[in-house]
C-alpha cells in the first residue's frame, strides 16, 4: 500500500518509477501484479482521438466604445455568446458560416488555429445598449491578446466505445468516419489497453480535480462527462460499449499543437482530436491489476451503422487485439480495419505524461471528490411526436407495371392514375426496376419501345417500419422524387413520393392550427 | 511504371494504345480514366522490356505521357496517423507499421482517391 502523498514525494526526488500503460501490461504479465504494485508508482495513459463534445470559453476583452456581443463570429464560425458581454464558447463541431467552406473548417479548426497562434477573424455583433452602445466589431484575434481561453470539453475520454460497419449497400459517411457498402471495412476509435478508462475502470483513482495532460499542457478533470453510464455489461471488468465519460478543463494558452487538431469526418462534420493522458498513481495490487490489461482482454460490440436509428443492431464482438492486427473477421469474411484515433500519438501523449512525471514537473493529485461508479444510465430522449413510419402514411392502391409492358401502355398508366412514377415488377411481384413519367418521354423521344431498355433498375427502396424522415433524407440525399415500398421478400407494397411527405406536413400543420389549412 | 497519360479530342479516335502494346509487346493496365468530349486524362500502369520505345511511341502519336514515382502523397505536418484512411483502401496499399505509422504504398495505389476524401485531415492528395 502507498499513498499519493508518498509517490509525490518520490516523484520530487527524483526516485518515482513511471511506466506506460502498454508497458505495464508486459510488466504484469513478468512480475506478477503484487511485485509490480511495489516497484512501480505511476501509469501513465493516453490517448488521441476525435471528441466531438469539446470547445472553448473565450473572453475577448472590451473594445473602445464597448460592445454586448450578442452574435460572433471566429473565421466565420459562430460561437454562442449567449452570456455576458464579451465571453463566448465556440463548440467544435460548429461548421463555417460560409455555405463554400460548410464542413471543411469549423470550430476545431478555429481551435487548432489559435493554438497554432495564428490571427482569427472576430466579427460580433449586438443590439446596443446604453452602457454597451457599439453595435459591431471586426477584428483580428490572437491566442495570447485575448483574456482567457479554456478548452472546457463536456465529454470525452469514452471508457470504450462501439465498433462501426455498414449492412447497407451504399457507403455511408459517419462519425466514425467512412463505412464501404455491404460491411467492406470496419471502424474503431478507441487506444484500447492505453486509453485512460480502461486502465481505472471502477474510478478507484480518477475523480473529480484530477489532475491530467490535456493537449500538451495539464488539465483537470472537472467532473464525469455528459452521457456517463455506469450500469453497463462488462467482461474482465472493462465495459463492452461506451461507459464512463469525463468533462475535462484546460488553459488553451499553454497547449500544444502537436497534441490538438482540428479535423473533419467526411460529409458528417467538424470534430477536435484531444490528446488526454491521465496518471495512475498504483496505491494498491488491485489497481496494479486494472492497469495491467491488454488488448485482447478488452471487449467491443461491432454495431451496424447501417440502420439509423437510436439503437443499432450488434453484428458480432470483438477485441483491440483483433481490431489493431487490421483486420477482423466478420461471418467468415475478411474484414479491415481503421483506428479513427491516432495510436501514434496516444503513444506519444503516455511518453510525453511519464516524462513529465520523471522529471519532476508534473505531481500526482487526490480526487476531491469520486466519479460516480454506480446508478448512472444514459436516457433516451423521449419526443412528444413519435415518429411517423412508412406504414402509417394513407395506403393508395398499389400501381404496377410489368417489365414486358409496352411504353405506350405504361404512358397510360400513368396518364390514367395521375403519377409520375411506377414500380415494375415479375410475376412474383417482385421489385424489379422503377419508371417515372420522364423515362417514358426519353422512350418516345429515342424510338424506344420495350420497358426494360428505359426503366431504371437499381432502384432506392424504402421499407414499411423506417421511420418517414428517414426516407425524405433519402429522397434529398439522392436527388429522386418517389421510393417503392418494398416487404423483406422485395415485393412491392406501394409507393412513397416526395409529394406524401409533404403532404404529411401540410396536415400536421392542418391538425395543429385546429382544422384550418394554412 | 506508373504514369499520366493526357490527350486531346482530335487523337480520340485513334487506337494508339492498342497499337503500343502489340507493337511493343508491353503490359498496359487502366488505373483510372477520366475521357470527357474535350479529352481525356489516364492513369496507367506500362510495364515490359520495350516500355521506354512504347512511350516514346505514344508521345510521337499526340499523347502526353508524365511518369510519375508516386500516385499519392500524404503532408507529414498534416498527418496526425489516425489511420481512418487504412480500410477504405480497396487494394490493402496502406498500412499501419510496427510503430504506428500509417504508409502508403505508392507501388500498390491504384489512385482511385477514397483515401483523399476519407481523410480527417485533408492530408492526402494526387500528385500531378
Amino acid at each position: 500500500m502507498k499513498t499519493i502523498e508518498e509517490i509525490n514525494q518520490k516523484i520530487t526526488n527524483g526516485d518515482a518509477v513511471v511506466v506506460t500503460a502498454d508497458e505495464m501490461t508486459s510488466i504484469v504479465s513478468q512480475k506478477g501484479a503484487k511485485k509490480a504494485s511495489e516497484e512501480i508508482d505511476v501509469v501513465t495513459t493516453g490517448t488521441f482521438g476525435a471528441m466531438c463534445s469539446s470547445g472553448a470559453f473565450l473572453n475577448f476583452g472590451h473594445s473602445d466604445p464597448p460592445i454586448k456581443m450578442s452574435k460572433t463570429f471566429l473565421n466565420g464560425v459562430e460561437a454562442y455568446s449567449g452570456l455576458a458581454a464579451v465571453d463566448a464558447y465556440l463548440g467544435a463541431t460548429q461548421p463555417s458560416q460560409n455555405p463554400e467552406i460548410g464542413l471543411d473548417y469549423g470550430g476545431s479548426h478555429v481551435i487548432e488555429d489559435l493554438i497554432r497562434g495564428k490571427e482569427v477573424e472576430l466579427i460580433a455583433e449586438a443590439y446596443g445598449t446604453d452602457c454597451y452602445p457599439l453595435k459591431m466589431v471586426e477584428t483580428p484575434i490572437t491566442l495570447d491578446k485575448i483574456n482567457q481561453a479554456t478548452m472546457f470539453n463536456p465529454r470525452n475520454c469514452y471508457q470504450n466505445y462501439a465498433v462501426a460497419t455498414n449492412s447497407t449497400p451504399e457507403t455511408l459517411y459517419t462519425y466514425m468516419g467512412t463505412l464501404l457498402p455491404n460491411s467492406g471495412n470496419v471502424t474503431y476509435s478507441s487506444a484500447g489497453a492505453l486509453s485512460p478508462l480502461l486502465n481505472d475502470p471502477y474510478f478507484q483513482t480518477i475523480g473529480v480535480g484530477t489532475r491530467i495532460f490535456l493537449c500538451g499542457t495539464e488539465g483537470y478533470i472537472v467532473s464525469e462527462g455528459t452521457q456517463h453510464s455506469t450500469e453497463v455489461e462488462r467482461r474482465n471488468g472493462i465495459p463492452v460499449g461506451s461507459a464512463g465519460t469525463l468533462m475535462l478543463q484546460g488553459d488553451m494558452k499553454k497547449m500544444d499543437p502537436d497534441f490538438v487538431r482540428g479535423a473533419t469526418m467526411p460529409k458528417y462534420g467538424p470534430t477536435l482530436y484531444v490528446g488526454a493522458g491521465i496518471p495512475i498513481p498504483i496505491l494498491n495490487e488491485d489497481i496494479a491489476t486494472r492497469t495491467a490489461i491488454s488488448d485482447e482482454q478488452i471487449i467491443c460490440k461491432i454495431i451496424d451503422y447501417g440502420i439509423p436509428r437510436r439503437s443499432r443492431p450488434v453484428i458480432t464482438e470483438t477485441n483491440y487485439k483483433e481490431l489493431k492486427s487490421g483486420k477482423i473477421e466478420i461471418n467468415g469474411i475478411e474484414v479491415p480495419t481503421s483506428p479513427l484515433s491516432s495510436y501514434k500519438r496516444a503513444k506519444m501523449v503516455a511518453e510525453e505524461l511519464k516524462e513529465w512525471i520523471e522529471n519532476g514537473e508534473f505531481l500526482l493529485t487526490n480526487p476531491v471528490k469520486s466519479l460516480p461508479s454506480r446508478g448512472c444510465t444514459v436516457n433516451p430522449l423521449e419526443t412528444n411526436k413519435p415518429a411517423v413510419l412508412v406504414r402509417d402514411i394513407e395506403s393508395k392502391s398499389i400501381i404496377m407495371t410489368h417489365s414486358d409492358d409496352k411504353i405506350n401502355d405504361v404512358a397510360r398508366k400513368l396518364v390514367d392514375n395521375n403519377i409520375n412514377h411506377l414500380p415494375v415488377v415479375d410475376n412474383n411481384g417482385q421489385l424489379k426496376g422503377i419508371v417515372t413519367s420522364w423515362d417514358i418521354a426519353d422512350a418516345v423521344a429515342r424510338d424506344k419501345s420495350k420497358l426494360v431498355d428505359v426503366m431504371t433498375r437499381k432502384v432506392i427502396i424504402a421499407r414499411e417500419d423506417e421511420s418517414v424522415d428517414i426516407i425524405a433524407r433519402r429522397i434529398d440525399k439522392h436527388n429522386i422524387s418517389g421510393l417503392p415500398i418494398v416487404d423483406k421478400e422485395n415485393r412491392v407494397k406501394g409507393m412513397i413520393t416526395a409529394e406524401d411527405i409533404s403532404r404529411l406536413i401540410g396536415g400536421n400543420l392542418k391538425n395543429e392550427n385546429g382544422g384550418d389549412s394554412i | 511504371m506508373k504514369a499520366w497519360l493526357r490527350f486531346l479530342p482530335s487523337i480520340i479516335n485513334k487506337a494508339i494504345i492498342s497499337d503500343a502494346i502489340k507493337i511493343y509487346e508491353i503490359d498496359f493496365n487502366i488505373l483510372r480514366a477520366y475521357i470527357t468530349p474535350r479529352g481525356g486524362k489516364m492513369l496507367v500502369e506500362i510495364n515490359g522490356p520495350q516500355e521506354n520505345e512504347s512511350i516514346q511511341y505514344m508521345e510521337e502519336q499526340g499523347i502526353q505521357v508524365t511518369p510519375i514515382m508516386r500516385v499519392v502523397t500524404k503532408d507529414l505536418e498534416k498527418c496526425m496517423d489516425c489511420g481512418a484512411c487504412v480500410s477504405v483502401c480497396p487494394v490493402n496499399a496502406i498500412c499501419i507499421k510496427e510503430d504506428w505509422m500509417v504508409e502508403i504504398d505508392n507501388q500498390n495505389c491504384i489512385g482511385c482517391g477514397f483515401c483523399i476524401n476519407s481523410c480527417p485531415t485533408k492530408s492526402i492528395d494526387f500528385m500531378e
